[in-house]
């Protein structure tokens, strides 16, 4: 008896003791996630006519010193054939699916370039390091990477480089001197204003708005929010953040946390940012089976649009399709992206550039194909340029 | 006349021994690696290399030091679902503590004994609520997985620690005598809890645990402290794989380990562990461990990519199972 009341002691300690912890992540000030890199807001918009926020032009800095590695006596292939292979984050999603189709119109284009895509089917740090570890072995010329996590992937690309292999990033970026080059989709600050003007767009500059996102230590969620939290602080200080919740990369788990958010805050809850190209059509969804859509909304009790809930979200369009032009046309207005098929495509070129010796550490600019000079920026990143806002009148014209 | 019979029956004995040995679970998996192997290494020249064989030792490491307690606790007819969340928790507890711009900024040799110790109190919670409340292994460990993992994320509140000191990466990305370093810890600690399962009391009695809980409690067999023993034992194991992982990888996240308890039981039940309990071994256990893991290295190598590979696996451990089970169906009818 004595035992178990123990046993029950114990077990209520433990469990008061993880409630006192969680709470703190839902009054903290700052949502920047693993790093505490300073942020960086644009501009507020100027006019008040001006609906779709402009697309982020960077005013060229002072540019940094390169920071990047460099491979050790890697083979001189200038102009010859050479095999790739691309890990991602994991396979088996839409938004990587496009990357690579992206990879292989460049390598067909290029025409001496192999390239073949593997990376585990859950965005797992250990998986990802085993997948790359194999190909040092086997020997490839070149790996390109979105990495899971920036730190623990960076011995494995070092060693990598340290095999002669050149190693260049995309889309999640490692530490810099683990790799060559990275391709930067879009500048941080750039999606974390296109996601907030677009939010007010919808839902108002005093409306409440929640975050589904991946994890919280997730490299460029964490930075994204961090962003659009800098953002909102300093253009749209009447908007109010009612919480951030992980879901991971689930498709169940994300729709199941939009859900609970939606009868948690009730009438209070104006709009959803989906951080992943997961979360966002399942925070869709989970509005459309509320019947909170902003058009079910109107017809249901006309004169009460508050109670609808706008999605605003990363994704990519085929995703989000049926609720900007599909079945449920109107739910969901501006979906927030880059061209992943472009960056995988960006990728390739500038693989290409490295071995051929045309893109090296200093230089400003690197030719990329289709995609015409893209520019290098914080040293050794290669930016892919502004992000680009899919909409009912656009949407249709892209599939992936 | 009678010597001859003599000797034909000793003849006997050694071909029936000899028979017995080779429809061994440990004998007909060991025999189904090196056809494995072979395999293997037809589909790549780089398979079968010391650099090779010896690189994927680090890959093995944090299951192997987990799928040795897990032996335990299976052969006992337990499981430990919360291994994974253990480790995640156990190395944010470890980069917690070393911080040097967090609250505590323990020395980094403390906040890994710390680690450890909250290891083995996970694993002392779970064998307390399992021999003292009686839940099934199966419900404390699930709700435990879920518990620890939810504590490390609190903790870390969403923020990994990097940053460590050069020497403390020795121990994950070091050699020792031309093998990596925890490869040499893994050596020690299957040696040391194979001599425990096989040659004393304590490891004797786990089986009776297994085979009838009921006698072995008749018997005088502490069940009650044995169990909550091999818990804590696999909270420990855990503790120590998240002090190599984190070596390894240089950062401390909280979703470290998910899946980790999966990886384990599959090798430990590959190695010819009954789910049910009363029997298995650790050298079964190894056997199983290093099975999967040059499958998942030699057919990367071979240009078979991560999602075909664990097709393959997933029926080679099907097919493992179906022919040990069968083999030795038929042998214990011959006997």
């Amino acid at each position: 008896m004595n035992r178990k009341l123990l046993v029950a002691l114990l077990l209520g300690v433990v469990m008061v003791l993880s409630f006192s912890l969680a709470l703190p992540v839902a009054a903290q000030d700052r949502w920047d996630g693993a790093d505490d890199l300073p942020v960086n807001p644009l501009d507020c918009p100027m006019a008040e006519g001006e609906a779709m926020p402009e697309a982020t032009e960077e005013a060229p800095m002072d540019m940094p010193a390169y920071d990047g590695g460099q491979p050790t006596n890697a083979p001189d292939l200038a102009g010859q054939p050479i095999v790739l292979v691309d890990v991602p984050k994991l396979v088996g999603i839409g938004y990587f699916a496009a990357t690579t189709l992206g990879q292989a119109q460049a390598a067909e284009e290029l025409g001496n370039v192999t390239v073949t895509t593997d990376a585990p089917t859950e965005a797992n740090i250990d998986d990802q390091i085993a997948v790359i570890d194999n190909y040092i072995t086997q020997g490839v010329n070149g790996i390109l990477f979105a990495a899971n996590d920036p730190v623990a992937i960076a011995p494995v690309l070092t060693r990598a480089l340290e095999s002669g292999i050149h190693v260049v990033g995309y889309d999640a970026n490692s530490e810099p001197g683990a790799r060559e080059w990275f391709v930067n989709q879009a500048e941080f600050n750039g999606i974390g204003k296109a996601m907030v003007d677009s939010m007010v767009a919808e839902i108002g500059a005093d409306g409440s708005f929640a975050i589904v996102t991946s994890t919280f230590t997730t490299p460029n969620q964490a930075r994204w929010i961090a962003e659009m939290q800098a953002y909102q602080e300093k253009c749209y200080p009447e908007l109010t953040w009612l919480e951030t919740v992980e879901a991971q990369e689930d498709n169940v788990l994300s729709f199941n946390q939009a859900t609970t958010l939606i009868n948690k805050y009730g009438e209070e809850l104006d709009g959803i940012f989906g951080m992943t190209s997961v979360a966002t059509p399942a925070a869709a969804e989970a509005v459309v089976q509320a019947g909170l859509c902003a058009v079910d909304a109107a017809n249901a009790a006309a004169g009460s649009p508050e109670a609808a809930v706008a999605v605003v979200g990363l994704a990519t369009p085929n995703a989000m399709k049926p609720y900007v032009t599909g079945d449920n046309a109107g739910c969901v207005k501006s979906v927030v992206l880059w061209n992943p098929v472009d960056l995988g495509y960006a990728a390739v070129y500038v693989m290409r550039a490295v071995v051929d010796g045309t893109l090296k550490p200093g230089d400003a600019t690197v030719e990329a194909g289709r995609l015409g000079t893209l520019s290098v920026v914080n040293g050794s990143e290669v930016l892919l340029g502004p992000p680009f806002i899919y909409t009912k009148d656009n949407i249709d014209g892209f599939d992936f | 006349m009678t010597s001859s019979t003599l000797q034909q029956s000793d003849e006997m004995k050694s071909g029936v021994r000899l028979r017995a040995f080779l429809l061994r679970q440990e004998v007909v998996l060991f025999l189904m690696m090196m056809i494995a192997i072979f395999i293997l290494t037809l589909g790549s020249d780089k398979f079968l290399t010391l650099d090779n064989l010896l690189n994927q030792g680090r890959f093995l490491t944090e299951i192997a030091l987990v799928a040795l307690p897990m032996t335990f606790i299976i052969i006992t007819g337990g499981i430990d679902l919360s291994v994974g969340s253990i480790m995640g928790l156990c190395a944010i507890v470890l980069g917690y503590m070393w911080n040097p711009t967090g609250p505590f900024q323990w020395p980094l040799e403390l906040a890994v004994a710390f680690s450890l110790l909250v290891g083995v109190l996970c694993g002392l919670v779970n064998g307390l609520i399992i021999v003292r409340i009686g839940v099934p292994p199966l419900i404390t460990t699930l709700a435990t997985l879920a518990l620890y993992r939810g504590l490390a994320e609190g903790i870390s509140q969403a923020r990994s620690v990097r940053n460590y000191p050069e020497y403390f990466y020795e121990l994950g990305q070091g050699t020792l005598l031309g093998v990596p370093t925890q490869l040499w810890m893994v050596l020690v600690f299957v040696i040391i809890t194979a001599i425990i399962l096989s040659r004393t009391i304590f490891g004797r009695s786990l089986y009776a645990i297994g085979n009838n809980e009921l006698g072995a409690r008749f018997s005088g067999i502490p069940v009650g402290l044995y169990t909550i023993m091999i818990y804590a034992f696999s909270g420990l194991m855990s503790g120590i794989a998240a002090w190599v992982f984190v070596s390894r990888v240089t950062t401390t996240r909280s979703d470290m380990g998910t899946g980790l308890e999966l990886d384990a039981i599959a090798a430990v039940v590959l190695g010819g562990t009954s789910i049910f309990g009363g029997s298995g071994s650790i050298v079964g256990t190894v056997i199983g461990l290093v099975l999967i893991q040059l499958l998942k290295n030699g057919l990367a190598l071979s240009g078979v990519t991560t999602d075909g590979t664990i097709v393959v696996i997933g029926t080679v451990l099907i097919l493992a199972i179906l022919i040990n089970n069968y083999i030795q169906r038929r042998a214990s009818a011959v006997e």
